[in-house]
């Protein structure tokens, strides 16, 4: 099973980008169970997305504690908290300017920064990072295949559809060539 | 457990989604609904759905749970089918009504989402909004995750509209409440044809002139709950009945108990809504262990199947409790009523009262695990125990 947890802000876009890759595994013929926690529900506080995507019905309701992946919206949110709710190895994607080896980490666990911010600048997506941030992070997982995630962003994004596509594939392009920071 | 095939008209919806899209097929004459976290998803659903001319109950929205469950009686007692959904505080401030609604036998379906009452303020899953409910007269039932709610909901309003008893359907937040997973939509018609519109004896409305609650002397009221009593017993019978008719239509079972593994066991877990999933995978667990646990879901909770969980206890050595609640001073509703079940009874299990996940604390499956192997040998324990 995987097993996968979102880490944002409120407003930044965690839940939504936890929604479309749950569609587009689902797409891919996954069971799938994605669900958000969240304390005041005020912008700003922390938001949880937490993933399950497996061959089989999913049965378990309860928080992942060693998710196979994960997600990080705000490099300021990256602790020791979070990323002990990682397996040993896990990946584990940071929306960050700065080196891996700057950044805080555990164990094995692989860091990889992502400047979603420049990739979403250059794509005239302003400060919303989260289309970029998904096409980097499936292209680390490996799954889904970067033409499911597109067409799931195209199809679900409220606005700038064709700016978070291209968003999403700079991203994924990028991160397919290197393991630095991308952009 | 019910699990959509891919087969199916399969949709990734979350439980709210599920159950505004199960009433959505019920298609209620007259919703009326207040917000409240984390139930809000529902109700944005279905006046989604009413934007795009799908849904055309009449959507009323009160100034308060309590205006909301005043205009659901009111409704119900016209002969209308009425939908209404809350949560926690919502629930709570409707509390007067509830008793009303059941004395004037108005079957109205209403979801609630339990989530923690304050104070102080949360919005974790915790049943103690519901099941401190229990005496209202309400049928009661506990979700395990979207697709149950939605095969629930539409059945309970088969159920409600057989007894004239009104039904509350219950499931966790967050958990099952913003859970987003596969779930198969039934088509219109077969929902049309499960829900007949039955003829009602009409109390408010029909020209005759009675009045509805009036004040009566002591016998009569006496009489009313007699009948109520009545009603209640039906409903077990009934719940089975009403899932064996939607398992022919779905292929999902629903059941008033759903027994996982007990043929053999030796330990029972016995529990309700969300957490009834992660039990499945820790009995999967102690089984490949070689440990003989079993799982009892109570998925109708009022009334009690008290028969049947005394069928499924007998001879079994161990039961753990597991509430998702705290009743102060007594520990788990569930607990306590399994205590009640039970007594007296020849070859019942020792009957442990774990308080697991009271304030929508995590329970993994692990945690479970080792209450099996901690209790399966222990000393009897009348009392309550805090999981850690």
């Amino acid at each position: 099973m995987l097993e996968i947890i979102i880490l944002g802000r409120g407003g930044q876009g965690a839940q939504t980008a936890g929604n479309q890759l749950a569609k587009a595994l689902f797409a891919k013929g996954n069971y799938v169970q994605t669900f958000s926690t969240y304390g005041g529900a005020r912008r700003g506080t922390p938001v949880t997305s937490s993933l399950r995507a497996d061959s089989q019905p999913i049965r378990q309701r309860c928080n992942i504690t060693s998710a196979t992946a994960m997600l990080c919206f705000d490099d300021s949110l990256l602790d020791e908290a979070f990323l002990k709710l990682g397996a040993e190895d896990a990946l584990v994607v940071v929306n960050s300017a700065r080196s891996a080896a700057s950044l805080p980490s555990l164990g094995n666990r692989r860091i990889i920064p992502v400047d979603g911010k420049a990739i979403a600048r250059r794509n005239n997506m302003g400060k919303v990072v989260n289309s970029a941030l998904l096409g980097a992070f499936v292209a680390k997982l490996d799954t889904p295949d970067i033409d499911t995630m597109c067409a799931i962003i195209e199809d679900t994004a409220p606005a700038k559809k064709q700016e978070n596509v291209t968003a999403c594939r700079e991203a994924w392009g990028l991160n397919a060539t290197s393991s630095e920071v991308l952009a | 457990m019910n699990a959509p095939a891919f087969t199916d008209n399969v949709q990734l919806l979350n439980g709210n989604h599920a159950v505004a899209w199960g009433v959505r097929l019920a298609a209620p004459d007259v919703a009326p609904l207040y917000p409240i976290t984390p139930q809000t998803p529902i109700l944005e659903k279905l006046i989604e759905f009413q934007s795009q001319n799908t849904f055309d109950a009449e959507l009323l929205t009160p100034e308060s749970e309590h205006s909301a469950m005043a205009a659901a009686i009111a409704a119900s007692a016209t002969g209308a089918r009425v939908f209404t959904a809350t949560s926690s505080q919502g629930l709570l401030l409707m509390h007067e009504l509830l008793h009303f609604a059941a004395g004037a036998r108005t079957p109205i379906v209403m979801f609630n989402v339990n989530r923690t009452p304050a104070s102080p303020w949360g919005f974790w899953p915790d049943q103690i909004d519901s099941l401190s409910q229990r005496d209202t007269g309400w049928i009661q039932f506990y979700c395990e995750n979207p697709q149950d709610s939605l095969d629930t909901v539409i059945q309970a309003f088969r159920i409600a509209e057989t007894v004239n008893l009104p039904v509350m359907v219950n499931h966790d937040a967050f958990y099952v409440s913003h859970s987003v997973e596969p779930v198969s939509l039934p088509s219109a018609e077969t929902v049309k044809d499960f829900l007949p519109r039955q003829p009602r004896q009409i109390q408010l409305g029909d020209g005759s002139g009675r009045s509805l609650g009036a004040p009566i002397d002591q016998a009569s009221w006496n009489l009313t709950r007699r009948e109520m009593d009545a009603g209640m017993s039906l409903v077990e019978d009934l719940t089975a009945e009403v899932g064996r008719s939607w398992a022919t239509l779905t292929r999902r079972t629903s059941a008033p108990l759903e027994q996982y593994q007990t043929d053999d066991a030796e330990i029972v877990f016995v529990t309700m809504g969300s957490m009834t999933g992660t039990a499945r995978i820790a009995v999967d667990t102690l089984r490949e262990r070689g440990v003989a646990a079993g799982l009892i879901k109570v998925r109708l909770f009022r009334p009690l199947p008290a028969a049947a969980l005394r069928a499924a206890l007998m001879d079994v050595p161990c039961a753990l409790v597991l509430d998702r609640n705290y009743s102060p001073g007594t520990g788990g509703v569930l607990h306590q009523e399994l205590k009640s079940a039970l007594f007296g009874m020849a070859g019942a299990p020792r009957l442990y009262g774990l308080l697991t996940g009271v304030g929508g604390v995590n329970v993994p499956a692990e945690t479970l695990e080792k209450l099996a192997a901690d209790y399966s040998d222990a000393a009897p324990d009348n009392n309550p125990i805090w999981v850690e």
